[in-house]
């Protein structure tokens, strides 16, 4: 069986979409059946990864718009199944084949795509795997679609994290020492203003002065969130780290008693198992796929993010019952071998159809 | 849902509390609970309690009123429904909190016990209760955030009072009778008394989205924990996230959460159906929920036969369609003489609505529902009055007075000549659009001098400029906010309330709810006028076009016609109908 990967970005990429390509192209290797996973993608930003067995990786494709045409061109063969990683591209793989599978993440699919084109081969494809539920209802909402549709939640590789001492060094970098942190990590985007930085913000004030913000990440809203956190009388209890080194990450997690991300445009909430991953309780957005990163409640505490009453009772309460950090066992819900076995079960539903 | 009562004799000289005045005033609430009823005074007899039950959740004597927790310390009388009660337990069972019942009531004790007056904010539902805690020596009173629920306090100085209706605290003798000018001015100008004031010197209500304490030194510390333009405002802040979905699928979303909410109950839920958009896109919407579309009612008038305001035909095809179980009950001017002496007494203050609520709450509870959903609320939610369109165009005219009184000599208005006057506040504006008279009518209808004091202590227009403070930013906002703050609340809340507790029928509004306000600010804001048509396509079968392309009609009755009210110069001779109302508390 040979497999087409038509994607945006994943090995070489950066970012959450980049990461769960990475695993699902390596999940669909490893299926017993599948000879060969052809990958183009459209991005490479950075090294690229060490690449799994049986993977054709055509990194020639990433050179422009012209590379990427003639790199499918050249792709062209008999495969079994064809996925197309990003609806974006939906116009593109329609060179290739009519019946796609596409993958869906979160906001791109939660409303009309801009490109009538687009609209239109949706009709075609021959299913939709979503990260979510809540994405996949929002796209079928609007589309109408009614062919199959399948969930594949993103994985988590707990032992990459884990739990660890408050580093000395970043408590010192980031003045938190004798603090109890709060913490959201993503990019800090004007163009993204639903990720829940100003929510917790706006409670900062009736919290305790012991009490600080560590919001994880860089981009160009941080000046606007410093000019809140000053009008708020803030300013000293917030802290930005701005871009940060990938391998800081997990130390930055371990920083923070509380992940706490009221989001209202997460498809599904990686940083979530990220952070229960290192131990840290979380509260999640009951009104975007935060709530299934976290399992509908089971794995941390939701909240309405449009109401600051609930936010500050979850944030009091997850703070009042913190004790010894321990890594939730239902976090093994999204262990890779669970990730592993959905992808299987995925190709063996729609390549069969080849 | 039910009718609650508490006594406070908090000064020292105050006379003890009395059981007879309790129980009088517990038991002008009846029909408001026929389940069951009790009362409750303290060993000092300093304070009271009572209630009548009208059971929903938990229909055993776990949930009898008046109610203490589990250790025997608190006490609580409660009206209404708190829709999230079940989150509220699991999370106060985690914290240690232990119950004796599966009552939403309960919750409310714990909920106090844990977070004090914050508790409050994180109430999902529609209530008014009152909690005596002995060891703070204290009452705790609140409301809801829309005012669904009523509360209403008399405090003489020494003795607060509280109940579910004016006449209750009447019926107990010790609260006065006299006629306040406020409040009959305020009855006067719009066709409902607006809180705080009451149609009674002697009694206030409790304003919608507050919460007080009393202790020894009395009433105080009223805190506003919600308001309805302050979350409009924050809407326009966070118009980023009505960006991510497509608008019916938002809508479908957040409706539908607010439905499941409405619909936790121990008892059967039915739906008041007309042919509008709200009612059949709530129906909709419960029975994809649930799987089940609720029964359904629908009331017919002979007068409307083959008019447009006839909306059992499209009603019946509809529940056709959607497979509800559905009856459409036949009203005649005979019923309406014969139920008037009753409608009048279960008026709780003077109005000039609530006549169709009286009813529909009375069919269905003919056909043995204890609750009904209604759409109530969507007209304000999704801007489809009038005024939305009209109060913008009046503050625009008056800017330019000359054509504004030109405009208004030519249209004929009766309140045309006010234009200028009143048109060039939003304030102003409203009262103009809105008002059933005008502040220049008031001597003749209820004297001068008492129409001086009354127009001196309403102070209507501060009133009405208060419901946009802060400023929601635009003018969708602004109207929306004035609507949902004054005619809803005074009005349609409030008769609502009246009209079907007369019946024993809760009746659940999933479009007036402070979640689903605040969830979808940001929508409104963007969205305005368009989320009606965006509701209409929110069900997975949107509308059928002979729905949602009707025009809008409201849901009246042919009270012109069956109380033979003379000409008086509006379309609806609603000002005759006022004058017959007011003669009831004459």
């Amino acid at each position: 069986m040979r497999i087409l990967h038509v994607g945006t970005d994943s090995f070489g990429g950066y970012g959450g979409i980049a990461l769960y390509n990475r695993e699902l192209i390596a999940a669909m290797a490893s299926h017993p059946s599948v000879e060969e996973v052809v990958v183009v993608p459209r991005i490479i930003v950075g090294e690229i990864e060490a690449l799994p067995d049986k993977v054709t990786f055509v990194s020639a494709a990433s050179r422009g718009r012209l590379a990427y045409l003639n790199a499918l061109r050249g792709a062209r063969g008999r495969f079994d199944l064809v996925v197309c990683a990003h609806v974006n591209l939906l116009p593109i793989v329609r060179l290739i084949t009519k019946h796609p599978l596409l993958m869906l993440y979160g906001i791109e699919a939660w409303k009309p795509l801009r490109d009538p084109l687009s609209n239109r081969l949706l009709r075609n494809v021959r299913g939709v795997i979503s990260i979510s539920e809540i994405t996949s209802e929002r796209f079928i909402g609007w589309s109408r679609y009614g062919g199959p549709s399948l969930l594949l939640p993103n994985s988590i590789r707990a032992e990459w994290y884990g739990i660890r001492p408050k580093n000395g060094h970043f408590l010192k970098r980031y003045r938190l020492d004798g603090k109890r942190v709060l913490m959201t990590l993503g990019r800090v985007i004007a163009a993204e203003r639903y990720k829940g930085f100003d929510e917790v913000l706006d409670v900062l004030p009736e919290l305790d002065d012991d009490i600080s913000y560590l919001i994880a990440g860089g981009g160009n809203d941080v000046t606007r969130l410093r000019r809140k956190a000053s009008d708020l009388g803030v300013t000293n209890r917030v802290v930005f780290t701005g871009l940060f080194p990938e391998d800081e990450k997990a130390d930055l997690y371990n920083l923070a008693d509380v992940y706490v991300m009221p989001s209202r445009g997460e498809g599904f909430g990686f940083v979530f198992l990220e952070a229960l991953a290192c131990g840290v309780p979380v509260i999640a957005s009951r009104l975007d796929g935060g709530r299934e990163a976290v399992r509908m409640g089971g794995l941390g505490r939701l909240v309405d993010p449009t109401s600051p009453a609930e936010i500050r009772m979850a944030i009091l309460d997850t703070l009042a019952s913190g004790g010894t950090k321990t890594i939730p066992e239902g976090l093994d819900f999204f262990s890779y071998t669970n990730f592993e076995r959905r992808t299987h079960a995925i190709i063996d539903a729609f390549a069969s159809n080849a | 849902m039910c009718g609650i009562a508490a006594l406070f004799s908090y000064r020292p000289a105050a006379p003890a509390v009395e059981r007879g005045e309790i129980e009088a005033i517990t038991e002008r609430m009846r029909p408001r609970g026929p389940d069951a009823g009790g009362t409750w005074i303290s060993p000092d007899a300093r304070v009271a309690l009572g209630a009548r039950r009208l059971a929903i959740i938990d229909l055993t004597d776990e949930g009898t009123q008046p109610m203490t927790d589990v250790d025997g310390e608190l006490r609580i009388v409660f009206n209404g429904e708190i829709y999230n009660y079940r989150e509220l337990r699991a999370r106060l069972e985690r914290l240690g909190a232990r119950f004796h019942s599966t009552t939403d009531t309960e919750v409310l004790l714990q909920l106090y016990r844990h977070d004090g007056s914050a508790m409050v904010e994180l109430l999902r539902g529609m209530f008014a209760f009152v909690i005596w805690d002995p060891r703070a020596r204290r009452m705790f009173a609140a409301r809801d955030p829309y005012g669904i629920k009523p509360l209403y306090i008399a405090d003489d100085g020494q003795t607060f009072r509280a109940a579910s209706t004016v006449k209750a605290l009447l019926a107990g003798g010790r609260v006065g009778r006299e006629l306040d000018p406020a409040g009959v001015a305020g009855f006067w100008l719009m066709g409902s008394v607006p809180e705080p004031h009451t149609i009674f010197r002697s009694i206030r209500a409790v304003e919608a989205g507050t919460s007080l304490f009393v202790d020894e030194r009395g009433a105080g510390g009223v805190r506003q924990y919600y308001s309805i333009a302050a979350t409009l405002k924050r809407g326009v802040r966070d118009v980023a996230a009505a960006h991510l979905v497509q608008p019916p699928v938002l809508l479908r979303e957040l409706v539908t959460d607010s439905l499941r909410h409405h619909l936790i109950a121990d008892v059967p839920v039915g739906a008041f159906l007309s042919s509008g958009i709200d009612s059949t896109a709530l129906v909709s919407l419960a029975a994809e929920a649930t799987g089940q579309p609720p029964r359904t009612v629908t009331l017919r008038f002979e007068e409307f036969r083959g008019r447009e305001s006839d909306e059992a035909p499209l009603a019946e095809r509809f529940a056709r369609e959607i497979g509800s179980d559905h009856v459409t009950r036949v009203v005649t001017r005979d019923e309406f003489v014969a139920d008037l002496p009753r409608l009048f007494d279960a008026m709780d203050q003077p109005t000039i609505d609530g006549t169709n609520t009286w009813f529909v709450s009375k069919a269905a509870a003919e056909r043995g529902l204890k609750v009904s959903l209604s759409g109530l609320g969507g007209d304000e939610l999704f801007g489809s009055y009038p005024s939305f369109r009209d109060l913008p165009r009046i503050v625009r005219a008056a800017r330019f007075p000359l054509a504004a009184a030109a405009a208004s000599r030519l249209t004929r208005n009766p309140k045309g000549g006010a234009m200028v006057r009143y048109g060039s506040t939003w304030a102003g504006a409203y009262l103009l659009k809105r008002g059933l008279f005008l502040p220049d009518d008031l001597p003749s209808l209820m004297g001068a001098d008492a129409a001086a004091e009354g127009v001196e202590r309403l102070a209507m227009l501060d009133h009405i400029a208060g419901t946009i403070d802060p400023d929601p930013g635009t003018p969708f906002g602004r109207v929306a906010s004035l609507e949902a703050s004054l005619y809803m609340r005074n009005q349609l809340l409030r008769d609502t309330d009246w009209a079907s507790m007369a019946h024993s029928l809760e009746v659940r509004t999933p479009l007036v709810d402070a979640t689903l306000l605040r969830q979808m600010a940001p929508l409104l804001m963007v969205e305005k006028q368009r989320c009606k048509r965006h509701f209409a396509e929110s069900p997975r079968h949107p509308l059928p076009p002979w729905v949602s392309g009707r025009r809008k009609t409201g849901f009246s009755v042919p009270l012109a016609e069956w109380a033979q009210l003379r000409p008086d110069g509006t379309s609806t001779r609603m000002r005759s109908w006022a004058r017959l109302v007011m003669e009831q508390w004459a």
